[in-house]
């Protein structure tokens, strides 16, 4: 594992940045930031199963919706304060996605896309349509949260810990499905699934697992997004987003934790960025970055990174040995004896 | 009951639409074993170049025959910058890549024409006739009509000419097909070209009704997506029969089942999809396929 993830320094300054990064941001950045962490939720789910299961779902986006109804919901309506409401969203959105994903998780990876692809355009119009349950066009307000003492004077401080906190969970939960045996049980399927299936694995259960996780960590940073938000509407959970979510997966590297991270980071701040030159060019940006990160090294900024990083660090070794041939692996081994 | 009819003969007419769209997708899929996500939006972009050349003054006939070269053209062109050298990737890379097709397509529409409506001009003459009761409308007839004519000649095209049977041969299998001399990357240049054809003539066909919009195809393709699944994904008759039937279904479900209504008219071929998974996944008329080890 270690010849394929990142150097630990750079993880090391990653996480650095991130605690400190609140002293000199201004609280508008700030608040930014903490959107494109609460998308990251979302998108290290769907990493989980585009990059390490090999299904790829284009509903996540419904499901971040999901999520942040199920949050804005059971705060107006039963008054649970809003962190005790993250855990419902997780679940119960981990509950739903199973309910969409059991039919065509029994199949390969494109009846999912399909089915996905669908739930992802009629989640808008049933949130119009539920008006009773959801709002309507005027949508549910969310209060805001209580703010320890210490953070009184800087309620953003206070959110953008809580968001990171939630992200540390996402994380972690994702290491421990990844570094087990249901990550090897995982890659095993995605790269043979007849194969692993010879071998004894059961594949619709292992699946179901991934799009489950994937499912809770969607509901997870929905609910976060709410938060932060503190109201919200169908306009904000339109079938782009999903789209918008599988992008940032893949322009981060989509069998990569930190990758999320900076996917994020690109659907937040690109449409900013982008829109004051034209209203479109944020999407032609992302439809040449889709087409682009496949067609050059498929995974994403950090595997460019990656690349990079080994590149430097074994110059005196000439050529970078490749890991897709047996003589490239040889190589490797040599190397890190 | 002459509700009933009129809410079939107007599911037929949209169900036409998601019939060309689907036979669109089929005829990549069983080329490159590739969903082309950005088939609808392809279609759009073909739309508003139809537009926008009848707007200079072009006759609409002219600019009709075109812009279908341009877009055959423009499928090749996409097949072999974009798809070709990715053949053989696993599926979830195809679909991100057609995905970004599909962003890359609207987005470029909606810089060059803006996200504003426009008014498309009808190719069929305005009016209808009423068979017993039922007022059917001409667009609709000939929308049908155009769907007859390009499902069966592509029909004739594969099942009689020698391109046809070299086109299938490439597609049911491409290393045999290349050793008894099919030149099979020509023939899978010919699918997109001709998908992207005749999911143009969907879009010109739709477009009248919808109004031209860059996002306009968006939710036909799913419908077409849909269309596809129900008919089985290697077969142009059963996209056909999927498309009418979802266009019916859907057309029936939005006015009959309360709890769907005019919103939720999306759920239904999600609902029709699901149904088909669960009993039958290869879909109407599919076939199974084994894989060997």
């Amino acid at each position: 594992m270690n010849s394929r993830s990142l150097p630990t320094f750079i993880k090391v300054g990653a996480a650095a940045i991130a605690l400190i990064a609140p002293v000199f941001l201004p609280d508008f950045l700030l608040f930014e930031v903490c959107i494109a962490l609460s998308y990251s939720i979302a998108v290290l789910g769907l990493n989980l199963l585009m990059g390490f299961a090999g299904q790829i779902c284009l509903a996540q986006g419904a499901l971040f919706g999901f999520g942040a109804y199920v949050t804005a919901y059971l705060n107006a309506e039963f008054g649970l304060s809003p962190y005790w409401t993250l855990p419902a969203a997780a679940v119960l959105t981990a509950a739903a996605g199973l309910a969409v994903g059991l039919p065509a998780l029994r199949l390969q990876g494109l009846q999912l896309a399909i089915i996905t692809f669908g739930i992802a355009a009629a989640f808008p119009q049933a949130l119009l349509k539920f008006d009773w349950l959801t709002g309507g066009v005027s949508g549910l307000p969310i209060d805001s949260l209580e703010t320890p003492a210490p953070f009184a004077g800087r309620p953003e401080l206070w959110l953008y810990l809580v968001t990171v906190a939630c992200a540390g969970v996402a994380v972690l939960l994702v290491s421990l499905v990844l570094f087990g045996d249901t990550g090897r049980t995982l890659r095993a399927q995605r790269d043979n699934a007849q194969i692993a299936e010879a071998l004894g694995v059961n594949l619709t259960k292992v699946r179901l697992w991934a799009f489950g996780i994937s499912s809770a960590l969607a509901g997870l940073g929905g609910g976060v997004f709410a938060i932060l938000n503190g109201f919200i509407s169908p306009q904000s959970f339109l079938a782009a987003v999903s789209i918008n979510i599988v992008i940032a997966s893949i322009v981060g590297g989509t069998t990569t934790i930190t990758g999320a991270f900076i996917g994020g980071l690109f659907i937040v701040f690109v449409p900013t960025w982008t829109s004051d030159i034209n209203l479109a060019l944020g999407n032609v940006i992302y439809g040449l970055a889709l087409i682009g990160v496949m067609m050059i090294s498929g995974n994403g900024v950090v595997g460019l990174v990656k690349k990079l990083v080994c590149g430097m660090l074994q110059t005196t070794s000439g050529n970078v040995p490749s890991l897709k041939s047996i003589q490239g692996r040889k190589q490797w081994i040599a190397l890190r004896k | 009951m002459s509700l009933f009819f009129q809410l079939v003969v107007s599911g037929l007419a949209s169900g036409a639409i998601y019939a060309a769209l689907a036979i669109a997708l089929v005829l990549i899929f069983r080329a490159t074993s590739i969903v082309n996500f950005g088939q609808g939006e392809m279609a759009t972009f073909s739309a508003y170049c139809t537009w926008q050349m009848i707007n200079w003054g072009v006759p609409v006939w002219l600019s009709l025959l075109i812009c279908l070269a341009a877009s055959f053209i423009v499928g090749i062109i996409v097949f072999r910058s974009f798809i070709q050298p990715l053949i053989g990737a696993p599926i979830e890379a195809m679909v991100v890549v057609t995905l970004g097709l599909f962003v890359l397509f609207q987005a470029v529409t909606m810089w060059i024409w803006g996200a504003d409506q426009r008014a498309f001009p009808s190719i069929f003459p305005d009016g209808g006739i009423a068979i017993g009761g039922v007022q059917v409308r001409i667009s609709a007839l000939g929308t049908l009509l155009a769907l007859a004519i390009a499902a069966l000649s592509i029909g004739l095209v594969f099942r009689f000419t020698r391109l046809g049977l070299s086109m299938r041969a490439s597609a049911y299998d491409r290393t045999k097909s290349m050793l008894v001399g099919i030149k099979v990357q020509r023939m899978l240049m010919l699918g997109w070209g001709l998908a992207a054809v005749i999911g143009m003539i969907a879009a010109v066909l739709i477009a009248p009704r919808l109004l031209l919009s860059p996002t306009m195809m968006t939710p036909i393709l799913f419908y077409g997506l849909a269309a596809a699944t129900l008919g089985g994904w290697d077969s142009p008759f059963g996209a056909v029969v999927g498309g009418l039937l979802v266009g019916v279904a859907e057309s029936l479900g939005g006015s009959y089942l309360p709890m769907v209504g005019a919103e939720l008219r999306i759920v239904v071929p999600i609902a029709l999809t699901l149904i088909i998974l669960l009993v039958k996944p290869v879909g109407l008329f599919g076939s199974y396929k084994v894989t060997k080890l």
